[in-house]
C-alpha cells in the first residue's frame, strides 16, 4: 500500500477503530459467553421468549409495510418530479431535501399532533359526527407506520430521481419510435431500468425503519419496536446483556438484507 | 556530453514493471520526443524524469549531478500536462507567476517576466482572465508560459496538443518548436502522435512494452524502420517474410520460394539485418497490365478485392499469391472489384525490418 | 397521455402535502395562545417562543448541542478531510474496503453504535460523558464528512497539484494553496451537512445524558413524553428555519446533486 496514503488514512482509521470497530466487535463477543464459558445461551433465551418474538414481529411487520408504502407513494412522485421543467424539478428537490434535513424529533412530533385524542384527524371527525369517541391512533403501530413512512419518503424519493436522472431519455424516444405506446415504453424501459434504484431505495426505507428510534420512541407509546427495546432494557432494566442480544440482532438483520437486497438488485440491473 | 541519462532504470507500478533496465540519454539543446501506443512507458520514462514516480533501480543523471532523489520541486523541470492543469482559481497573470513567487523574486521583477513571457506566448492583455474563460489553445499557451517562466532547466511535455481540434494542434506545434529553439531548451516529448512528434524534434525515441525500439532522427526512423514494430507504428501497411536473402554490392536478393525480389541496402548506420521486408500503401504501384513501362523483376499479380475513395488517391485491397496488399494511388480511373492487375514493389522503397 | 399526465401530478400533489401538511401544522399551532396544542390555533401569540428562552433546560442543551456539534465537526475534519483527500488522490490495493470502513458508521444502526459506545466509552474506557458524546457524534460525521468532500475532489484533476510541485511547491503548500481553494466549498457544504447530522442526532445522545448533560434533541424528546404544551412547536419552526437556512446554504455551494447521488 501507498505509504502516504497510509498516514493520511491512518488518524481516522485509528480514530473508527478504537470507538467503533473494537467497541462493537467486543459487544458482539460479550454476547457469546456467559460465566466464562461459550455459549448461545444469550439468544436461544430471547427467541424462546414470546415477548422478545412479538416485539420482533411487529418490528418487521411495521419496516415491510413502511417500506411497501413509500415505494407506492415515491416512485410516481419520483417520476414526475424527473420530468418535470427544471424549474418546478429543483423546487420539488428542494421540497424533498428539506424534511431529509430536519429534526426527526419535530418530523415525529408533528404527528403527535395529528394523530392524537384531541388530534387533527380525530377532532375532524368528531365535529363531522362521524364517530363520537376519538379513535385510538398515536401510540398504535399504525402511528408508528405513518411518522416512518414520514420520516424516510424524501429518502426513497430522493434515491429514485438520482437513477431516473441518470436515465438515458434518447431510449424512450427509440423504444416510442419504434412502434411503443408512452405507457409501453415506460413499462418495457423507464421501469425495468429504475427497480434496482427501487430497490435501492426499498432497502434503506426498511433498514431505516427497522432501526429508527426517535419515531417508535414518540408515536408508538407503550408499543415496543427492537430499537425502543434495547434502549429500556439499556437504560431503564441495566440489563446489558440483553441489550447487547438485541444490538447483534439488529446488527445481523441489518446486514443480511443489506447484503441480499445489494446482490438482487445488482443482477437485476441490466447493465450488469 | 549528454545532459540528461537514465541508466538502468527500472520503474513499477502496482507491482508490475513498467520500465525494466531503461537506458535513454540527450543532449543539451535537443528537442526528443518519446513517441509509441499507450501503454508503451513514454509517460512513465516522463513522469521519472520529472520526478513524479520513483526509480526502483538505477540513477537519473542531470547536468552531471545525481537527480534520482531529488524531490520534484527541487529539480527545476517545466512540465506541460495534458490536461493543463491550470490552477482554476488562480487569473492568468497568478498562473503564471506562481513558480516566480516560490522562487522570492520581487514583485516588480515577478510582472516584468510574467509579462514578458505572455507576449512571448502571444497572451499580452489576457493578465486577469481565469482559466475557465479561455480557449483550449490559449489554455495551453498559459501552460507553457507557466512553465517556461521559471526558466526551467528542463522541459517536459505531456501530449500537450491532444486536447485541441486538428488546426490548432498544428498551429501550436510549430509553436512549441519555435519556442524551444528560440529559447535553447532542452525538451523531452511525449506523444503518440508520430506526424507530430516527427515534424518538431531532433531525436525521436520509438517506444515499445518498455522499450526503446529505435532512437534516431526523425527523417531516419521514417524511411528506415529498425524492427517490425517500429515500420508497423510509422505506416508501414505490408510486409513479406522472405525466406533468404544474398546480399550483392549495394542491393539484397531476397527470395520466397521460387519468387525472387530486390531491395536496395540502406546507407551506411541504419542497420542491414532482417528477412522481412516492409514498405508502405503509398510506396507500392499498380499497373493493369502485365509489363507495363519497362518494369521487369519486383512484381506479383493480383486480384483487386475493395477498392475506396481517399479523397487524393484510391485505396485497394489486393490479392495475391503472399497475402493482400494496400495500395493508394492516385488516379483518374479507378480499378474495379476483381479487376486483374500487377503489383509492383520500388526497390529503393522495400526496406527489411528484424 | 394527457389525462395520466394530470393523475400523476395530482398524485404528487398529494405526497407532498402527506410530507409538508404535518410541518405546516407545526408552525401553525406554535402560535397557539392556550397552554394545550391545538389545531387550529384558538388565537395568536408568541408566548411559547418566549418559553424557550425562559426554561433553562432548552438553552442549557441547545447551547451544548451546538458546542458538541461544532467541536465534532472540527475533529472529524481533522480527521477526515486527509482521508478523504487519500482515497481520492492514490490508487491502492484495499482502497475500497478503507472506503466502505469510513462510510461504515451510516451503515451500523445508529441505536446500537450509541449502545456500545456507552458501554465502552463510558462504562469500560471510563471516558466522561461529555467526551462520549463528542466522540460520538465525531463518528458519525465523518462519514459524511469523507463522502461529501471525496465528491468534490473527484472534480479536481490532479495534475493541478504536480504542476505546482514542479514549479517548486512542496506537499504541504500544494495542499494549502492549491488544493484547499479549489474544494472551498465542498468543505463548507461538508460542514453544514454534518452539523445538522449531529445536531439532530438522537440515537447516540440519547445514551450519553447524565447530570447537566444533554443534547436539544433528548431534552425536546424528553419534555414531549411528559407536556404537551406548544413549547416544542415553538422550537420546531426555530429548527425548522435554521434548517431552511443551511439547506440554502448548502444549496448555494454544491447544488443539490450530491443528496441525489448515490
Amino acid at each position: 500500500m501507498n505509504k502516504k496514503a497510509l498516514y493520511l488514512l491512518l488518524p481516522g482509521l485509528l480514530f473508527l477503530a478504537a470507538f467503533m470497530l473494537v467497541p462493537i466487535t467486543l459487544t458482539i463477543a460479550s454476547t457469546f459467553v456467559q460465566d466464562g464459558k461459550l455459549t448461545l445461551e444469550g439468544y436461544l433465551h430471547f427467541f424462546r421468549d414470546g415477548y422478545f418474538n412479538r416485539i420482533l414481529l411487529t418490528t418487521l411487520r411495521v419496516s415491510v409495510v413502511t417500506t411497501l408504502v413509500c415505494m407506492l407513494l415515491g416512485y410516481p412522485a419520483a417520476y414526475y418530479i424527473s420530468r418535470a421543467s427544471a424549474r418546478k424539478k429543483s423546487i420539488l428537490l428542494a421540497l424533498s431535501i428539506f424534511p431529509l434535513l430536519t429534526s426527526p424529533v419535530v418530523r415525529s412530533f408533528s404527528w403527535m399532533i395529528i394523530l392524537g385524542k384531541k388530534g387533527l384527524i380525530n377532532s375532524f371527525l368528531v365535529n363531522i359526527g362521524l364517530i363520537d369517541k376519538p379513535l385510538d391512533i398515536l401510540y398504535t403501530p399504525v402511528a408508528m407506520m405513518i411518522g416512518l413512512v414520514h420520516l424516510f419518503l424524501p429518502l426513497i424519493i430522493i434515491t429514485l430521481l438520482g437513477v431516473m436522472e441518470n436515465l438515458d431519455h434518447e431510449l424512450v424516444r427509440a423504444a416510442r419510435s419504434l412502434g411503443a405506446s408512452p405507457f409501453a415504453a415506460f413499462r418495457k424501459i423507464t421501469f425495468p431500468l429504475t427497480v434496482p434504484g427501487l430497490i435501492i431505495g426499498g432497502i434503506l426505507v426498511f433498514v431505516g425503519s427497522l432501526t429508527a428510534y426517535t419515531t417508535p420512541a414518540l408515536l408508538g407509546g407503550k408499543e415496543r419496536v427492537v430499537s425502543t427495546f434495547l434502549y429500556q432494557n439499556a437504560m431503564t432494566l441495566n440489563d446489558w446483556q440483553a441489550a447487547s442480544v438485541i444490538a447483534v440482532i439488529m446488527i445481523v438483520i441489518t446486514f443480511v438484507v443489506v447484503g441480499l437486497m445489494n446482490a438482487w438488485a445488482n443482477r437485476l440491473n441490466p447493465k450488469g | 556530453m549528454s545532459l540528461l541519462s537514465l541508466e538502468q532504470v527500472s520503474v513499477a507500478y502496482d507491482n508490475r514493471l513498467i520500465l525494466e533496465d531503461f537506458n535513454l540519454s540527450l543532449a543539451k539543446g535537443q528537442l526528443l520526443s518519446l513517441l509509441g501506443p499507450s501503454g508503451c512507458g513514454k509517460t512513465t520514462t516522463l513522469r521519472l524524469i520529472a520526478g513524479f514516480l520513483n526509480a526502483e533501480a538505477g540513477a537519473f543523471m542531470f547536468g552531471g549531478k545525481d537527480y534520482t532523489k531529488v524531490p520534484v520541486e527541487k529539480r527545476n523541470f517545466g512540465f506541460v500536462f495534458q490536461s493543463y492543469a491550470l490552477f482554476p482559481h488562480l487569473s492568468v497573470f497568478d498562473n503564471v507567476a506562481f513558480g516566480l513567487r516560490l522562487r522570492k523574486l520581487k514583485e516588480a521583477e515577478v510582472k516584468k517576466r510574467v509579462t514578458r513571457m505572455l507576449e512571448i506566448v502571444s497572451l499580452g492583455g489576457f493578465e486577469k482572465r481565469l482559466p475557465a474563460a479561455l480557449s483550449g489553445g490559449q489554455r495551453q499557451r498559459v501552460a507553457i508560459a507557466r512553465a517556461l517562466v521559471i526558466e526551467p532547466d528542463l522541459l517536459l511535455f505531456d501530449e500537450p496538443l491532444s486536447n485541441l481540434d486538428a488546426n490548432l494542434r498544428v498551429n501550436m506545434r510549430v509553436e512549441i518548436r519555435r519556442i524551444q529553439q528560440e529559447l535553447g531548451i532542452t525538451t523531452v516529448y511525449v506523444s503518440h502522435d508520430q506526424e507530430e512528434c516527427f515534424s518538431i524534434s531532433d531525436q525521436v525515441a520509438v517506444m515499445n512494452n518498455g522499450k526503446i525500439e529505435q532512437l534516431d532522427k526523425p527523417s531516419a526512423i521514417f524511411k528506415y524502420p529498425a524492427s517490425e514494430f517500429v515500420a508497423r507504428f510509422i505506416g508501414f501497411g505490408n510486409f513479406i517474410a522472405f525466406d533468404g536473402r544474398n546480399d550483392m554490392g549495394s542491393d539484397i536478393e531476397l527470395s520466397r520460394g521460387a519468387l525472387k525480389f530486390q531491395a536496395a541496402k540502406r546507407p551506411e548506420g541504419l542497420g542491414n539485418t532482417g528477412l522481412l521486408g516492409a514498405i508502405r500503401p503509398d510506396d507500392l504501384q499498380l499497373f493493369g497490365e502485365p509489363g507495363a513501362a519497362g518494369i521487369d523483376g519486383n512484381t506479383l499479380p493480383g486480384t483487386v478485392q475493395i477498392s475506396t475513395y481517399l479523397g487524393r488517391s484510391y485505396q485497394y485491397q489486393v490479392e495475391t499469391e503472399l497475402g493482400v496488399f494496400t495500395v493508394n494511388q492516385e488516379m483518374e480511373q479507378p480499378f474495379v472489384q476483381g479487376q486483374r492487375v500487377t503489383v509492383y514493389f520500388p526497390k529503393e522503397k522495400l526496406v527489411l525490418v528484424q | 397521455m394527457k389525462e395520466g399526465n394530470r393523475v400523476l401530478s395530482l398524485y404528487t400533489l398529494l405526497v407532498f402535502i402527506f410530507l409538508l401538511g404535518p410541518l405546516v401544522i407545526i408552525s401553525i399551532t406554535s402560535f397557539e395562545p392556550g397552554t394545550v396544542l391545538k389545531f387550529p390555533p384558538e388565537g395568536f401569540s408568541l408566548k411559547w417562543y418566549r418559553n424557550i428562552f425562559e426554561v433553562s433546560a432548552f438553552m442549557d442543551t441547545f447551547k451544548t448541542s451546538i458546542i458538541i456539534s461544532l467541536l465534532g465537526n472540527l475533529l472529524a475534519l481533522l480527521l477526515g478531510v486527509p482521508a478523504a483527500y487519500a482515497l481520492s488522490r492514490y490508487r491502492f490495493r484495499g482502497r475500497d474496503t478503507l472506503n466502505a470502513i469510513f462510510l461504515s458508521p451510516v451503515l451500523i444502526p445508529g441505536i446500537v453504535l450509541g449502545f456500545t459506545l456507552l458501554r465502552y466509552l463510558i462504562v469500560v474506557y471510563g471516558l466522561p460523558i461529555v467526551a462520549g458524546l463528542l466522540i460520538g457524534h465525531t463518528v458519525i460525521m465523518l462519514p459524511f464528512i469523507i463522502r461529501v468532500i471525496a465528491s468534490s475532489l473527484e472534480n479536481f484533476d490532479f495534475a493541478v497539484e504536480e504542476a505546482a510541485q514542479s514549479l517548486g511547491a512542496s506537499r504541504l503548500y500544494t495542499f494549502f494553496k492549491i488544493v484547499l481553494p479549489n474544494i472551498r466549498s465542498g468543505i463548507l457544504a461538508a460542514i453544514l451537512i454534518a452539523f445538522l447530522e449531529s445536531f439532530n442526532n438522537v440515537d447516540i445522545s440519547v445514551f450519553m445524558t447524565g447530570p447537566g448533560i444533554s443534547t436539544l434533541p433528548i431534552q425536546m424528546l424528553t419534555y414531549v413524553q411528559n407536556y404537551f404544551d406548544p413549547t416544542i412547536a415553538a422550537i420546531s419552526v426555530i429548527l425548522m428555519v435554521l434548517t431552511a437556512a443551511l439547506m440554502f446554504v448548502i444549496e448555494r455551494l454544491m447544488g443539490f446533486a450530491y443528496f441525489t447521488k448515490r
